[in-house]
């Protein structure tokens, strides 16, 4: 129990000298630098995938009406106009 | 620029440019400059991935040769982009979103659930000190309702919910700040682009030079009524400057030679040389900016009545959870109430709709300073025309000068330009300008002008009192006399024209008539006012009244006062006012000021003077009259919308709180679909009021 008391304190003795200056260090500075990098570097990657997953969704929304209008057309094309002269009152368009 | 296409359909290209890292200003160079090429009609152009997405009307081959031209350099020399563009705010908040988002899913993800209970308890102080302070000023405030969300769940050790809540209110924040700043930043750069002229001294002439050609050192000339451009110092002259967009106070301050004068202030009376010291730059637009945000202090009453009713409805969403808690004894059910609050909705959505509005407005060539004018708009029945400038054409002509008592015709002409050049009225310029052309100096003539009243001016010139001005100023107030014999002469001038008496030591000199002949379109526009729901038409103005009423026939005004004085204007208006009436003024000289003033909303035509237009609440830059119809459809418009966005919000919510207590929504969902909704509307309101066809019809 005394053992355990005195190794507590000892502990808190080397965190409160030792640990706080390794902590504050020139080098530790440089690993947090390096780090908050890494994570900024990660959210640039993460924001440049978004980036690029919304321009593919827009070519495929642009595809996707592009193949409509084309069928929109083809319909258009398949129909034989009337060239009789016989105005319909009903279906004027 | 070597690049390769990604993407290819008809009319729509998606190219990745191979170059190293694209900043954002170049990636605004590319835009700008894929915009300036033919036949193209959108681009987008994300600098992350380096790619452009350009949809073209015209030729293929076009745009390939344009990008294969592109280089950076060489487009930046063209000078395309804007002074400010959106695309740094846009990532700013883009970062802080992606920021917020991420950090939620990594503490989710990696950090232990003590560590990450300890977070929320330490983050959710901020909203329960928030709400506490609103309690203590004893206003039952959206913040009580945020802290009590997050308080309730930190108390029931439900620390997941408190996290999601506390996101949720943080993505909301970020949201309501983004899409406020863009709003505030696409109006201004949309009001900054307008450009001023000033009057450039050069040697012993004036030259009317475009302000972003002013260098600093150069001599520039304000006369009473203009406005100072830019900071300077005074070197010459005399002038009353009216600093109060600066500073807030009204009365004007005398500057002399030495005394600074600054930019955006307005000089009332006088005359004076500044000598430039900063030459245009963001100046403007800063300025513009800080307008803006003056005007927001002036929120449109339908602004604030939503904020009140935002405000109003804690009450009842608190008094809503209780009850729910007590018939129910569900604390979830309880949470799910809690979590559908209006206000954020309709605290976003309606100033949103407000400021989408003026910027809609400035497409038109309107510059609107605060919602609440549009407001006025809206609602008003009276509309009131000073006729020279506004019913009539800008620039009213000298058709005659009729000299009295054997004046010379040349030199009756010369005295009344000698005189009136002291004075920015439209028809005072008139008759500057006709000196001007017959060639007749008039600056040997040069004398202090003694006072210049609402009709007319007062002047000593080789020792005698010269005046000019209309018939009340010349025969009632100064009792001048017609010359013995003349009577006859006097009443065949035609009244087809407006008149300017000119009289020496009190025996009348000459008559010049100014032909002011009315817009071609003003017949049709009031008629069109009077369909868009004007009630009252009026038409005043310090003309004679014959002419007067010969013209309010031809275009149709409800009524019509004629000879009336700068007072009588503002009088009129507070009686309207006074009956119960919205009424607006139209406006574009310095004696209409106390009238626009006095309006519910003042619009000045802008080639009128600077003091109206600083006055004026509204400013229109066409020539059109229909720009008025214009207006009146988008501020109907608009207060129809506020209408919607308000039952929507309230109604979508409502139901949101009726099926959270119902149980079939959990409370994540209902705040889910809360936010979703908010962002939704306020997207919608920054939409364009009027559709092209709409506003083109006019």
């Amino acid at each position: 129990m005394d053992m355990k008391k005195i190794g507590l304190f000892a502990a808190g003795v080397l965190f409160g000298t030792a640990g706080i200056k390794v902590l504050s260090s020139k080098d530790a500075k440089k690993a947090y630098a390096q780090t908050t990098a890494a994570a900024l570097r990660a959210k640039d990657s993460v924001m440049t995938t978004v980036t690029a997953v919304r321009e593919s969704a827009d070519d495929i929304y642009a595809e996707a009406q592009a193949i409509n209008e084309r069928r929109a057309q083809a319909e258009a094309e398949a129909v034989v106009e009337d060239t009789s002269g016989e105005a319909e009152e009903s279906k004027a368009e | 620029m070597k690049c390769t296409i990604l993407h290819d359909l008809p009319r729509r290209l998606r190219v990745h440019l191979c170059c190293g890292r694209m900043t954002l200003s170049q990636a605004d160079v590319l835009e700008y400059y894929l915009l300036s090429v033919a036949g193209v009609k959108s681009v987008k152009v994300y600098d992350r991935t380096r790619d452009a997405v350009v949809v073209y009307d015209g030729a293929r081959a076009g745009v390939i040769r344009a990008l294969a031209d592109f280089s950076f350099a060489k487009a930046e020399k063209l000078d395309l982009v804007p002074e400010h563009t959106s695309r740094a705010l846009n990532r700013a908040f883009e970062d802080k979103l992606a920021v917020t988002v991420m950090c939620r899913c990594a503490c989710k993800l990696f950090l232990p659930m003590p560590i990450a209970s300890a977070l929320a308890v330490i983050r959710s102080v901020k909203y329960i000190r928030e709400g506490l302070c609103a309690l203590w000023h004893r206003q039952l405030s959206v913040a009580v309702l945020d802290g009590t969300a997050v308080g309730v769940s930190i108390l029931r050790g439900d620390y997941s919910t408190a996290g999601s809540v506390m996101f949720m209110l943080r993505l909301g924040e970020i949201l309501e700040e983004w899409t406020h700043k863009k709003s505030v930043a696409d109006l201004a750069s949309a009001m900054s682009l307008g450009v001023d002229k000033v009057w450039l001294q050069a040697e012993d002439t004036e030259v009317l030079t475009d302000v972003n050609a002013i260098r600093p050192g150069d001599r520039i000339v304000i006369r009473t009524g203009g406005m100072i451009p830019l900071d300077g110092k005074v070197v010459e002259g005399e002038a009353m400057v009216n600093q109060s967009s600066l500073t807030g106070e009204s009365m004007p301050v005398a500057k002399g030679p030495g005394s600074f004068v600054y930019a955006g202030t307005v000089a009332e009376e006088g005359q004076c040389v500044i000598c430039v010291e900063k030459a245009s730059g963001s100046g403007r637009y800063d300025r513009v900016v800080r307008m803006i945000e003056e005007s927001e202090k002036l929120k449109s009453t339908a602004e604030d009545k939503a904020a009140r009713m935002a405000d109003r409805l804690v009450p009842y969403t608190l008094g809503g959870t209780v009850l729910t808690y007590l018939v129910t004894r569900n604390v979830t059910k309880m949470l799910s109430v809690l979590m559908v609050d209006f206000s954020c909705a309709l605290k976003l959505a309606i100033p949103i709709a407000v400021l989408s509005a003026m910027r809609e407005s400035t497409g038109h060539h309107i510059s609107v300073k605060g919602g609440r004018f549009l407001e006025a708009v809206a609602k008003a029945d009276t509309i009131v025309f000073d006729k020279t400038g506004t019913l009539t054409c800008a620039t009213p002509t000298v058709a005659e000068v009729i000299p009295f008592g054997g004046q010379q015709e040349a030199e009756m002409l010369r005295l009344a330009a000698c005189l009136e050049e002291h004075y920015p009225h439209s028809i005072a310029n008139a008759v500057v300008e006709a000196a001007r052309q017959r060639g007749l100096s008039h600056a040997e003539y040069h004398s202090q002008v003694q006072y210049v009243v609402a009709h007319g001016i007062s002047s000593m010139v080789e020792e005698k009192k010269v005046i000019i001005g209309s018939a009340h100023f010349v025969f009632e107030d100064e009792l001048c006399r017609i010359p013995e014999g003349e009577q006859d002469k006097f009443d065949a001038i035609s009244p087809a024209y407006s008149h300017l008496y000119l009289c020496i030591d009190g025996v009348l000199a000459a008559v010049i008539c100014i032909h002011d002949p009315l817009r071609r379109e003003a017949r049709d526009a009031v008629k069109t006012l009077h369909a868009c729901g004007f009630a009252n038409v009026v038409m005043m103005t310090g003309d004679n009244r014959r002419t007067a009423e010969a013209v309010a026939r031809t275009v149709g005004v409800d009524a019509v006062y004629a000879e009336v004085l700068p007072e009588d204007k503002a009088a009129f208006i507070r009686a309207e006012k006074a009956k119960g009436h919205t009424v607006i003024m139209v406006g574009d000289g310095v004696n209409d000021s106390p009238a626009l003033s006095e309006a519910d909303a003042g619009i000045a035509i802008s080639t009128g003077a600077a003091i109206a237009r600083e006055i004026a609440d509204i400013t229109i830059a066409s020539e059109n009259l229909f720009e008025l119809v214009i207006l009146r459809r988008l501020s109907q418009a608009l207060m129809g919308r506020i209408q919607d966005s308000y039952r929507f919000i309230v109604g979508f919510n409502l139901s949101l709180i009726v099926l959270g207590v119902a149980g079939i929504l959990p409370p994540t969902v209902s705040a889910l679909l809360h936010n979703g909704s908010t962002l939704g509307i306020s997207l919608k309101n920054m939409t364009d009021l009027l559709d092209e066809g709409e506003a083109s019809q006019t």
